[in-house]
């Protein structure tokens, strides 16, 4: 008897499967698989590493500090020059990428300010804010 | 083939929890990313399973749910439920355990009306339900 | 008498320690401005006065921003000298209200007081609010004209926007909009079967002259990498190996926002 009960519940687990892999076929593009979404709009070196080539680094920082360091393949885009600066980056954004933006440090203000804007001039999705910004970066690289 | 319950009063027992757990599972198939995020709090499991398992323990739910309702396969429906319950409590003290506030609703899927405790306690009547409801039937089948 | 004597003695010390002390002192610390159409630059004045009875020292002044240069007049000031921190916010393309601070320390022993900082409130009001920035197609969408909406400053009186692309793939059209001071832009490209990218300067005829340009992009996408296929959802694992939870049956069915 007992053995039946487990026989049921391997079938009942084999047939929910089959529901299971539908709904994952017809989400199969609306779903993160290999690494979950941030909750907020912050996101670790390490998270961001892990998207690969699918980050758009963005650095919100004054020029000079851009023109001395900077990620590699940062595009520049701080409020300075933000109307003229703005169309350059959005020529080279596509959807299905991530865009993680980031200024000198955890304390300052101009990433998030440039995010938001992202969001609400450009209206885009998945813009990320680079937590420990580019001192982060430099800490993570040692 | 198994029979449930030839007693009314557990029949409507049966049917209740098979409800219950129905309307859970088919809860959790409009929001898979959702629900991966709600296992994703536990901090148990790594991403990948978890969003996979987000997508596969709704439809368990349902189809061991509607196995208890209509009384097909209904032991090995009631041995699923019993043991996702029992997992499911024990990752909850768990969580407490590690510190994680995973009841206040911050990330809006938690319940927002039942402490820790209350829900503890809910799942802890329905394993108590499912536990009786076996019994019942074993009692059941060997009446006959 | 004796009491009388010790209050009396009590007030003369408070006095002397007070005359003994440096300090600053600050008309205000807080500034709004109102920046007019098209300025480059907000500047707040800051203005302060020893009245202590000993010098005072700017040991550093420091603004939150490098869009913002702050300086003091004078980086000793006597007793009873007066002089000024001027804040100097270099706008940009900033919109709407900016808060920028600028930390002064001196050399005053009350380390409460040896910290000041300053604060400059500016509310900008930009000459045109474009959105959105970017319109694109994806490769192979059908090329149906989008709409870009441009929303010019009442005060700055704009009748006609002229919107150039800078390429010819795409055509821009412009319209009244729905409300005053309103324009519609309808932006379309000619085909969307490859590539191609297009600023779109817009030149409203606005005697302000802003020195700001306004331009947004446009875009036709390059065809989708091949969709990320997912790799097998969860195959049958034995029982004693899975441990997941279930949110609470009785938990979904209370929490609303399901």
């Amino acid at each position: 008897m007992k053995v039946s009960a487990v026989r049921q519940a391997l079938l009942l687990i084999a047939l929910a499967l089959v529901p299971a892999i539908g709904e994952a076929i017809y989400f199969r593009n609306k779903v993160s698989w290999q690494s979950p979404i941030p909750a907020s709009e912050l996101v670790t070196v390490e998270q961001a590493q892990s998207w690969g080539d699918n980050v758009i680094w963005v650095d919100a920082r004054p020029e000079n500090e851009f023109e001395r360091d900077h990620i590699p393949g940062a595009i520049l885009l701080n409020e300075d020059r933000w109307n003229e600066l703005l169309p350059q980056f959005l020529g080279q954004w596509s959807p299905e990428k991530r865009v993680v933006v980031y200024c000198s440090a955890q304390s300052c203000n101009a990433s998030r300010d440039v995010a938001k804007r992202l969001r609400d001039e450009a209206q885009l999705k998945n813009v990320f804010i680079l937590d420990g910004g580019w001192e982060g970066w430099l800490k993570n690289k040692r | 083939m198994d029979l449930p319950s030839r007693s009314i009063l557990w029949r409507i027992v049966a049917l209740i929890i098979g409800g219950i757990f129905i309307y859970a599972g088919v809860m959790k198939i409009f929001d898979p990313v959702g629900f991966a995020n709600d296992i994703d709090n536990y901090k148990i499991l790594p991403w990948p399973l978890t969003v996979r398992l987000a997508f596969y323990l709704p439809w368990l739910e349902i189809l061991c749910g509607l196995a208890v309702i209509l009384g097909l396969l209904y032991r090995g429906g009631l041995l699923i439920l019993t043991m996702l319950i029992s997992i499911f409590m024990v990752a909850s003290v768990i969580a407490k355990a590690r510190g994680l506030d995973i009841t206040c609703g911050c990330f809006g899927h938690a319940s927002r009306y039942l402490s820790f405790f209350g829900h503890l306690a809910l799942d802890f009547v329905l394993l108590a339900v499912l536990v009786a409801l076996w019994f019942t039937n074993r009692a059941q089948r060997q009446e006959l | 008498m004796n009491m009388n004597f010790l209050r009396l003695i009590g007030i003369v010390a408070l006095t002397l320690a007070q005359g003994a002390r440096a300090e600053l002192k600050w008309e205000q610390t807080s500034v709004d401005l109102q920046p007019a159409l098209g300025d480059k630059q907000a500047v707040a004045h800051f203005k302060y006065e020893n009245v202590g009875k000993t010098p005072v020292h700017f040991t550093s002044v420091h603004a939150s921003c490098g869009c913002t240069a702050a300086q003091t007049q004078n980086e000793q000031v006597a007793p009873g000298e007066k002089g000024e921190v001027t804040a100097t916010f270099n706008i940009g393309g900033r919109t709407g209200t900016q808060v920028k601070t600028v930390t002064v320390q001196t050399d005053d022993p009350d380390p409460a007081r040896a910290r000041t900082v300053l604060t400059l409130k500016a509310v900008i009001t930009p000459l045109l609010e474009i959105q959105p920035a970017l319109v694109y197609w994806q490769n192979g969408e059908e090329p149906k004209p989008k709409i870009i909406t441009a929303k010019a400053n009442k005060a700055a009186a704009i009748k006609k926007l002229d919107v150039i692309s800078s390429i010819p793939d795409f055509t821009a059209k412009v319209d009244a909009g729905s409300a005053p001071n309103e324009f519609r832009i309808s932006v379309q490209p000619r085909d969307t079967a490859k590539a191609a990218y297009a600023t779109l300067s817009i030149k409203p005829d606005s005697p302000v002259n802003t020195g700001n340009t306004f331009a947004v992009a446009a875009r036709v996408m390059p065809p989708a990498p091949t969709g990320a296929t997912p790799s097998t959802p969860a195959t049958k694992s034995t029982l004693s190996t899975i441990r997941h939870d279930l949110a609470t049956p009785a938990a979904t069915a209370a929490s609303p926002s399901q």
